[in-house]
């Protein structure tokens, strides 16, 4: 186990001219991921997964709050619950265990200053550099080790394209070679061919040293082509789990199988249905199961009780009555 | 590409050169498109108290005062005069305080007006920039919201009522600081303590005032400023990875926000050489907007185009510098 979740709550409040608004964003998520594996969660716009993953890196900031569970990381054999850290310990833990790479990550590199000034300012924020040129010469490998032109490391972030700014980023969140890398998105703003390019970045590094990689998106190609498990999260909570086979190929989740059948096969040119209506405002969420006034096969229970995960085979784990209907009855 | 930097540089150079030839040009036209003749009414001021003047003598008074004033020949005549001899340095007599030259004019109450701006200007701005960027970044701290509000209190305060109410309580009501001027009579200008403490008293009160409003704006500018830099991921970023605060204050939001400010120090620097009309005339400091003040309502206009002509080529000097400078501060910015 690299890390779990246990019963995370995340909301947003906030109040406007005295009506305070709670946005649920994630609301109930139970997960646990394990070491040396790819995680990927996947869900619409919206649905939560950023939030869920800037939780897990800890970065808690008004108007978000924490209002329930845990998040517990596998560190040196010892559990350590995030939320019970100082802020110092926090920031110890950033970086060298946890990296994370933001949504947009375009833009993540200071425009004034060189990518080697940045690569100083994030290592010192963790370790003394004594010897500049060590340093230097240190970053120069770690660069050409993920294949990157030795050039970026001079260069100002605005020289660079956005595919290698972002593969600059994925280089400077594993600096330390941390356990866990949590990547946000990592991929939505380019191309496909740069899109192939640095997801097999994060898929090498992953490989070579054996670390956790949370992988967030709503792309489910990506999805299919570089993860090892999958998180299905709709309306703040996960509504499936499993191994990336069996999501594709068994799906059971009403949302999921909408989710893949939505994707284009080669050789098949029947029109994709679409899943009707809109996913809910997550500020005033549908009782029971989130998913029940778009799904075709809701029940009675469905609209008065939050269905349980519950596990088939193989850790493939949904929430869902009717999926799960020989089951519970 | 060395190539390309020196002629990114003549071109800039040229472009300078021109604004300032433009401007310059623009400065003679004027004058002379206004229905008042100098040469006249010096001749009118002469003759107000005589019963009568000889008509040829008259007539000679005429011309040589037209040659005096440059005023001989046609308009493209004048204008080449003109030129010729402001590359010798020599910008005419003043019209009010004849016949003493613009330029000697110029030259005294320059350095008063350089000293008390440059250090005014450069002191709020420091102060400003530096404590509105400390605010922006820690803008939910308590400090930082009273001295906003102190800053939006003080700012819009109209700046002649704001100097006079300094000049009031500090130099009549509780006489810490002089009245006017800018050293105490009597003192011998030089390099002894007398006079310099004495300048330091005196240009005390015109300084805070322009310290207090200019601090103001600064403060606020680059409050708002840093409040839109924090919001940018490369901050966002830098704090999760746990780089220490007043890193990120100094290596990424301060030289972020910096970056507009500079050229508003640049533009204000170029308009020292305008002086600062108010405030010289509030604290009667007798520098550039003093004289200028006094030629306005003498109908000066040698002095008056002398002063322009300063402020024009300092204005046009400023924006050539901070251009030629800005490619260090900001690096997105080629010379090209």
């Amino acid at each position: 186990m690299a890390l779990k979740i246990e019963n995370l709550r995340a909301y947003y409040r906030s109040s406007e001219a005295g009506v305070a608004t709670v946005v649920r964003a994630v609301d109930g998520v139970n997960l646990t991921i394990k070491e040396n594996e790819i995680f990927g969660i996947a869900g619409e716009s919206s649905c939560g997964k950023t939030t869920l993953i800037r939780t897990l890196s800890g970065t808690i900031k008004p108007p978000l709050e924490i209002v329930g569970g845990r998040v517990v990381y596998d560190i040196k054999e010892k559990e350590v619950d995030l939320f019970s850290l100082r802020s110092s310990e926090m920031r110890a833990l950033r970086w060298k265990h946890v990296a994370y790479i933001l949504q947009g990550s375009m833009s993540v590199l200071n425009p004034v200053r060189r990518v080697i000034k940045t690569f100083e300012d994030f290592t010192e924020a963790h370790e003394r550099i004594t010897d500049r040129k060590a340093f230097r010469e240190k970053v120069n490998k770690h660069v050409l080790d993920l294949g990157l032109p030795i050039d970026v490391v001079t260069a100002y972030p605005h020289q660079l394209s956005g595919g290698m700014r972002q593969r600059v980023a994925i280089a400077l969140a594993t600096i330390f070679k941390p356990p866990v890398i949590l990547a946000d998105e990592p991929t939505t703003a380019l191309d496909v061919v740069v899109q192939r390019g640095v997801l097999q970045l994060l898929k090498d590094i992953q490989r070579e040293t054996g670390n956790t990689v949370v992988l967030v998106t709503h792309d489910m190609a990506v999805h299919a082509n570089v993860a090892d498990r999958v998180g299905i999260m709709y309306a703040g909570r996960i509504v499936e789990v499993g191994a990336v086979e069996d999501i594709f190929q068994r799906a059971r989740h009403p949302y999921t199988q909408h989710l893949i059948s939505s994707l284009p096969t080669i050789g098949d040119r029947t029109p994709r249905s679409a899943l009707p209506g809109a996913p809910p405002s997550l500020a005033n969420p549908p009782e029971g199961c989130r998913f029940h006034p778009r799904c075709e096969h809701a029940m009675d229970v469905c609209r008065r009780e939050v269905p349980p995960m519950l596990e088939e085979e193989n850790g493939h784990q949904t929430a869902c009555f009717w999926a799960n209907r020989e089951a519970v009855s | 590409m060395k190539n390309a930097f020196l002629r990114y540089i003549i071109l800039r150079v040229l472009q300078c050169l021109m604004v300032i030839f433009v401007g310059i040009t623009v400065t003679f036209m004027i004058p002379r498109f206004t229905p008042v003749d100098p040469v006249e009414q010096a001749i009118t001021r002469m003759t107000m108290f005589q019963q009568s003047t000889h008509p040829e003598a008259l007539e000679e008074m005429r011309a040589s005062l037209a040659t005096l004033y440059g005023l001989e020949g046609s308009v493209f005549e004048q204008y080449l005069g003109f030129w010729g001899r402001l590359f010798r340095g020599d910008l005419g007599p003043s019209l009010s305080s004849f016949p003493r030259p613009v330029m000697t004019l110029i030259r005294t109450s320059l350095p008063w007006t350089a000293g008390l701006l440059l250090t005014s200007t450069i002191i709020a701005w420091s102060l400003g920039n530096i404590i509105g960027a400390f605010a922006g970044y820690f803008h939910h701290k308590k400090w930082s919201q009273v001295l906003g509000v102190m800053a939006l209190v003080v700012w819009p305060i109209p700046y002649y009522i704001f100097a006079f109410l300094l000049l009031v309580l500090l130099a009549y009501v509780i006489p810490i600081f002089p009245l006017s001027g800018a050293f105490a009579i009597g003192s011998s200008p030089g390099l002894n303590w007398n006079f310099i403490s004495s300048v330091l008293r005196h240009g005390f009160l015109p300084a805070l005032s322009i310290v207090a409003i200019g601090f103001g704006g600064q403060f606020l500018g680059m409050r708002s400023l840093v409040s839109n830099v924090i919001s940018e991921d490369y901050i966002l970023y830098a704090e999760i990875a746990g780089v220490p605060n007043h890193r990120i204050l100094k290596n990424y939001v301060i030289r972020n926000a910096l970056l507009p400010q500079i050229t508003g120090l640049a533009l204000q620097l170029g308009m020292i050489f305008n002086g600062a009309m108010i405030t010289e005339f509030v604290f009667s400091y007798p520098g550039i907007g003093y004289l200028a003040y006094t030629a306005i309502f003498s109908g000066d206009f040698g002095l008056i185009m002398g002063i322009a002509i300063f402020s024009i080529v300092a204005v046009a000097l400023a924006v050539l510098i901070i251009d030629l400078l800005y490619p260090v501060f900001d690096p997105r910015v080629k010379l090209r």
